[in-house]
């Protein structure tokens, strides 16, 4: 099913959507979808089509632009313009970006919205000959239990953690001290370095509990955990290790199923 | 462009058809496909029925595609009609997928809502207080 497809430029009027309509339809026929898919076909072209009209070029002539490419599991849609992008633009009576958008949404399989200001807009749109599977009332992933961050080794970490474990220990309501506590402790975790991570990248999951901060780090090559608690210690000063209220480095495996370690460790309100 | 065109390679175009009843309400019957093109048309006829505080009975049923622009059309004539105390109501009654799944997919056809017999919608819009029977 790769063959086929078609590329078509009309002007962007209200009266030629009907036409694109039409051609989608005849290619999801020749492709043999469903009828319910094919409705689902000329919805979806349709509101792409109906954001081109309704808001690239300001009343003036300009082409509207439909490429249908057919793949092997879906149909690859461009709906192309040369206006000024997608301007916000209050229409008497027009509620298609409304509901437009969340229809492409909801019927395709992914879209994406490209271009700006006075460069055109184009909308691709992946549509699966498979209808999208409902039956999970459009929940499609669960919502995470915690916060992961997975950050590129460098100047990035430090900023970036320390406002993030900031910013979870004031909605904790931790105390001014407490707060300055807990980002000293995402200091020290932002010192690791690239070699102390499995797969090159500074792993965080950080748990919002009940007036406390859970904290994991990894995971980490084999002694980077140790290494990293020695370097908590300030000679003369004590250890930063005692602002959290546990601290133990913890076993566990890397997604890909490899052994590896974890530093984990409590901050409490 | 006339609101009307006909069929043509076995598409059906946009059409409108307006039935009053002696209870003096109205019912706005689309059928074909719908789209941009036909919402205007449509909001001219819905503006002069709610501007008479005539109660509105919308039939999808032989509607074969409708867009966002008509779902738009509708829920702002169903908002003017709330504002106004002018019955409104929607039916789609054994019609279109196409038409079946927008209403699904939007949540629309819960939150108008849409009636699958055009009995119940005619008596929703019957207790309104829109223009007294002549």
């Amino acid at each position: 099913m790769t063959d086929g497809g078609f590329e078509l430029t009309l002007p962007a009027t209200a009266e030629n959507v009907m036409v694109v309509r039409q051609a989608v339809a005849g290619l999801g026929e020749a492709l043999s979808l469903s009828g319910s898919r094919i409705a689902d076909l000329k919805t979806v072209v349709t509101e792409a089509c109906n954001n081109v009209v309704l808001h690239a070029y300001d009343d003036e002539p300009g082409p509207l632009q439909v490429t249908a490419v057919p793949g092997d599991e879906q149909l690859e849609i461009h709906v192309a313009d040369e206006g000024h992008g997608f301007r916000p633009r209050a229409k008497d009576g027009d509620a298609s970006l409304g509901l437009g958008l969340p229809l492409i949404a909801a019927l395709s399989d992914s879209f994406e919205i490209s271009g700006g200001a006075r460069q055109g807009s184009r909308t691709t749109i992946r549509f699966g000959y498979a209808p999208p599977d409902f039956s999970n009332n459009g929940t499609h992933t669960q919502a995470p239990k915690e916060l992961a961050m997975a950050i590129p080794p460098g100047v990035m970490v430090r900023p970036v953690l320390a406002r993030v474990m900031g910013a979870l220990a004031a909605r904790a309501e931790f105390s001014v001290d407490r707060l300055a506590d807990t980002m000293l402790l995402g200091d020290a975790v932002s010192s690791s370095g690239e070699g102390d991570f499995s797969d090159g990248r500074v792993g965080i999951s950080i748990t919002d509990g009940d007036g406390a901060l859970g904290v994991r780090v990894g995971p980490l090559v084999t002694g980077a955990g140790e290494r990293l608690m020695a370097e908590m210690d300030v000679p003369g000063a004590g250890s930063l290790r005692s602002l959290a209220s546990s601290m133990e480095i913890a076993k566990g495996e890397t997604p890909q199923g490899e052994a590896a370690e974890f530093l984990v460790f409590e901050v409490e309100r | 462009m006339a609101p009307n065109r006909g069929s043509f390679a076995g598409v059906r175009t946009g059409e409108l058809a307006l039935e009053r009843n002696d209870a003096g309400m109205a019912v706005l019957t689309i059928s074909g496909e719908h789209d941009l093109s036909t919402a205007p048309n449509l909001r001219r006829r819905l503006d002069s029925l709610l501007a008479e505080r005539t109660p509105v009975v919308i039939d999808l049923s032989p509607a074969t595609f409708i867009d966002s622009s008509i779902l738009g059309v509708i829920l702002e004539g169903r908002r003017r009609a709330a504002d106004a105390g002018i019955g409104f109501a929607v039916v789609h009654s054994n019609g279109a997928d196409a038409v079946d799944r927008v209403l699904e997919v939007t949540g629309l056809r819960a939150e108008l809502p849409v009636h699958s017999r055009r009995e119940e919608a005619l008596s929703e819009v019957s207790g309104s207080s829109g223009k007294p029977p002549e």
